[in-house]
């Protein structure tokens, strides 16, 4: 059995899976220390289920406080910056772009030194260790323990920042470390912000780890525990302890991988309704498709794998114009209980007009029995109107698509989409988050740009799906069931034809789970 | 007039605008630009009819593959070393430089490498938008000859080129980008002022920066936004804009080819009632076929933005459900002559479709 826990801003979730069924689950308030709210629903579903602890293989948490602590910009290390790429980028160094107040709390200082390589791996300048050395002499002066490192095209060659890795720990002993090509993808300044956001989050990973395993200990489990991903997979302790950032943007992604789960849907649309917003993402062969853009985290432009999840000023608490003709963005929020018409309140929400309409009977229904039905009528519609055109929008082609529906507001989907084949409104769907967490495998990622017409496709993707098992098998699979999830090539404009962009991900099963059951 | 740090967010976005698809993202020219401005001060732009007929002019611009920079990144002094270098080839100072390409990051250049010497940029370009090889530009079909030129690269290699003219040119060019890791800038088709005067689109960065601010102001519903930019338009080189199309993009099907982005976007309207536009691109957006007739060419621009915000969509992110506004904005009038057409009409992109100017439509 597997217990997966989802701790969001409002609600921390928790679910006892045994296999595919739910053998209990929790929705609680989110306490102010997190840990009290894990305990409470550790202790909730274990009371509901009624099993012995030894039962329980693996706790598996999501959580957003890596995400707030850089959007509040608190909890975050001061970090040095070392990009080796000189003579290119000369006057556009690290940090360059960030708005002031992050680039205050990490501190502002970056180094750049010569090196790294170019497209075809021909190296772009000669590294030159003096200037490295003294680099790193100056961190440690500054008594900088968090570094960041990146290089030009290390996704395709890595040993420039390996070796930088290297000599800044043989001078500052315990120094935390990033490397750019360890978080991602091709695009230098989004890299070595992402890696930059990572190592500033270092310190607080151990401390939240550490808590999050005396929660767990402390209630008597030994099991494993893992920790959720932005691609929809796990990282073991010590993997999220050196790749905190990865963790951005999981409860999204686990919505979806537990809508999949609940419907046994590998391919849909999914629509978390809730209070003030409904978020729509798109499950492509069970995981969450992933955005191409860049996507700025607390400001800063990163090109961390993310879900591609496009948010609708549409929820139950969403105020509805006179008319019934607009909907949102403006909302009541969590004061729908108290400012809603069903609830006593004076303001027309959309809620509201669901239960006008006869769709869902919440609150007390006399107080909107007066409701011009003109107007009940236009808002129906809009909601309908409003969902149908999202969803089109994130549709991957103009074929039709299931529609899975979840969150607290989805009631307002009282008739059919147009855009959906099938609309899906499974059972548990308050819990999404917290299966999803539960159910996840470990994956890995590799990316490079290569060229087809030197190494031969075949080749070329089996090189790059080596790297991504090797990382996967880093964060905790077992490497006999590692499958490939997916592989993305794309041409480069302006570049001789067979210069590909190579991305393969994988995915397998948890090592410590495998063995045992193979037991 | 003068170009100011302040000035380059309109201008960036009113050159993403002209670049009909095409050109790249400015984020990083546009760093390094202000960059620039802020440390040497603000550059003069230079009415064409005002420069010297003696006055050497010089054009300056990056040449290969966008996508490359993302991650080699360009240097704060690449422009300005690449004129030095074209200075030291010629063997003497230049007075005045000029961008060869005002759709997309080339905007940009020239104003980077004016900054730090004091020299002034003159106001205009060689193509009034943003187009896939050397020798559509206006100073190429002027009969402007490519060389001396020098380009000048990441580490600081200088290439110089003797070149009569400028398709060899643009093979070379493309040749040594490739191995110079993908991007180079070049400083390229020297004009004395009486040459450049009659082969310039005139005006083009102050329309730019113009452009930018309409967009900016009036941020909204492409629709809601047409009179405002019909007006900008109509105050310039281009005078006719149109909006073709809104609708949302039902299919998109594009592959690289020869090294350019080739294929074919499909919009359907909102209601999914009435007549579908297609679009062929080629990097750019060329030809708008509304239920299969023409209703827009290259030379003459096509431009798709987000139809809530009227912000441009670049051709590489163009994509299935997107909701989008189409414009057409007349091209200037250098190239609809004949021998302009030869370098830039639909024939030269492979499709056999006279050009019928946008107005005619």
């Amino acid at each position: 059995m597997r217990i997966g826990i989802d701790v969001g801003g409002t609600h921390t979730d928790a679910v006892l899976l045994d296999g595919s069924d739910i053998v209990a689950s929790t929705k609680a308030l989110t306490s102010a220390d997190v840990l009290t709210g894990i305990t409470n629903a550790l202790d909730t579903v274990m009371a509901d289920a009624d099993v012995p602890q030894a039962q329980v293989e693996a706790v598996m948490i999501g959580t957003t406080q890596f995400t707030n602590a850089v959007v509040e910009r608190r909890e975050l290390s001061k970090v040095a910056a070392i990009r080796v790429g000189l003579p290119s980028g000369e006057g556009l160094p690290p940090m360059v772009d960030w708005p002031d107040d992050i680039a205050d709390a990490l501190g502002r200082t970056s180094y750049m030194v010569k090196g790294g390589s170019l497209y075809d791996g021909w190296p772009l300048a000669e590294l030159d260790e003096d200037q490295i050395d003294a680099a790193i002499a100056d961190i440690a002066d500054k008594g900088i323990e968090n570094v960041a490192i990146s290089a030009v095209f290390s996704p395709m060659n890595a040993a420039p920042e390996r070796m930088v890795a290297e000599k800044v720990l043989a001078a500052i002993p315990g120094a935390r470390i990033t490397c750019s090509h360890s978080m991602g993808r091709l695009g230098i300044m989004e890299r070595e912000n992402a890696a930059l956001l990572n190592a500033s989050l270092l310190t607080f990973a151990d401390r939240v780890v550490d808590a999050f395993l005396e929660a767990i200990r402390a209630r008597g489990f030994t099991c494993p525990m893992y920790v959720s991903q932005n691609d929809g997979t796990l990282m073991n302790v010590d993997f999220v302890r050196e790749y905190p950032a990865l963790t951005f943007s999981s409860g999204p992604t686990n919505s979806l991988r537990g809508a999949c789960k609940l419907t046994g849907l590998n391919d849909a649309i999914v629509v978390d309704i809730g209070g003030t917003t409904s978020d729509i993402g798109v499950l492509e062969g069970g995981f969450p498709r992933e955005s191409n853009v860049v996507i700025e985290v607390g400001g800063v432009r990163t090109n961390f794998r993310m879900p591609d999840i496009m948010a609708v000023g549409l929820g139950g608490g969403s105020i509805v114009a006179p008319d019934g003709e607009s909907i949102g963005p403006r909302s009541v929020g969590h004061r729908l209980v108290t400012e809603g018409m069903v609830f006593g309140g004076d303001t027309l929400t959309s809620t509201d007009l669901i239960v006008a309409a006869g769709h869902a009977d919440i609150g007390d229904k006399s107080c909107v029995a007066n409701l011009d039905p003109a107007v009940v009528a236009a808002g129906n519609q809009t909601i309908h109107r409003m969902l149908d055109g999202a969803i089109d929008m994130m549709k991957p082609n103009a074929d039709p698509v299931p529609v899975i529906l979840v969150g607290g507001g989805a009631v307002l989907v009282s008739g059919n989409l147009k855009a959906a084949s099938k609309l899906h409104r499974p059972e548990n769907a308050g819990v999404a988050n917290a299966i999803g967490a539960a159910i996840a495998q470990i994956g890995g990622e590799a990316e490079r740009l290569l060229s087809y017409s030197q190494l031969p496709r075949d080749a070329a993707i089996q090189k790059v799906t080596n790297e991504a098992i090797e990382r996967a098998v880093q964060a905790g699979a077992d490497a006999g069931t590692i499958r490939v999830a997916d592989i993305e090539e794309t041409a480069i404009p302006y570049m001789d034809e067979g210069n590909t962009r190579v991305r393969v991900k994988v995915i397998g099963d948890i090592a410590a789970l495998a063995t045992k059951e193979g037991n | 007039m003068q170009v100011k740090a302040e000035d380059l967010a309109d201008l960036s976005l009113g050159a993403v605008f002209l670049a009909t698809g095409g050109g790249g993202d400015p984020h990083v020219p546009e760093l390094i630009c202000s960059e620039a401005l802020k440390t040497y001060g603000p550059v003069d732009l230079l009415a064409v009819e005002d420069l010297p007929d003696d006055a050497h002019v010089v054009s300056i611009g990056g040449v290969g593959a966008p996508t490359v920079s993302l991650e080699m990144l360009p240097s704060v002094d690449d422009a300005a070393r690449t004129l030095e270098a074209y200075e030291d080839h010629v063997g003497r100072k230049v007075d005045a430089i000029v961008s060869f390409e005002i759709g997309g990051a080339n905007s940009l250049i020239p104003i980077t490498a004016a900054a730090g010497r004091g020299l002034p940029v003159v106001d205009g370009d060689g193509m009034g938008r943003a187009l896939p090889e050397a020798q559509m530009m206006t100073y190429a079909i002027a009969g402007v000859c490519p060389s001396p030129a020098v380009a000048y690269d990441y580490a600081g290699n200088v290439t110089t080129f003797t070149t009569p003219d400028t398709s060899t040119y643009e093979r070379h060019i493309r040749a040594l980008a490739m191995a110079s890791g993908g991007m180079i800038t070049t400083a390229e088709h020297p004009m004395t002022g009486a040459e450049l005067r009659p082969a310039i689109i005139p005006g083009t960065v102050g329309f730019s920066i113009k452009l930018g601010r309409v967009l900016r102001e009036n941020r909204g519903r492409a629709d809601q936004m047409l009179p405002a930019l019909k007006g900008v338009f109509a105050d310039s080189v281009y005078g006719e804009c149109r909006l073709l199309y809104c609708g949302k993009v039902s299919d998109k099907a594009t592959r690289i080819i020869g090294g350019y982005d080739i294929g074919e976007a499909t919009l359907t309207p909102f209601s999914d009632e009435g007549d579908a536009l297609t679009i062929n691109i080629k990097n750019e957006y060329l030809v708008a076929r509304l239920a299969g007739e023409v209703v827009a060419t290259v030379p003459d621009l096509i431009v798709i933005v987000d139809y809530e915000t009227g912000a441009p969509i670049n051709a590489e992110r163009l994509r299935y459900g997107q909701r989008v506004a189409v414009f057409a904005v007349g091209c200037p009038a250098f190239f609809r002559t004949e021998r302009a057409l030869q370098a830039v009409a639909p024939s030269a992109f492979g499709f056999d479709i006279p050009y019928v100017p946008l107005e005619e439509l």
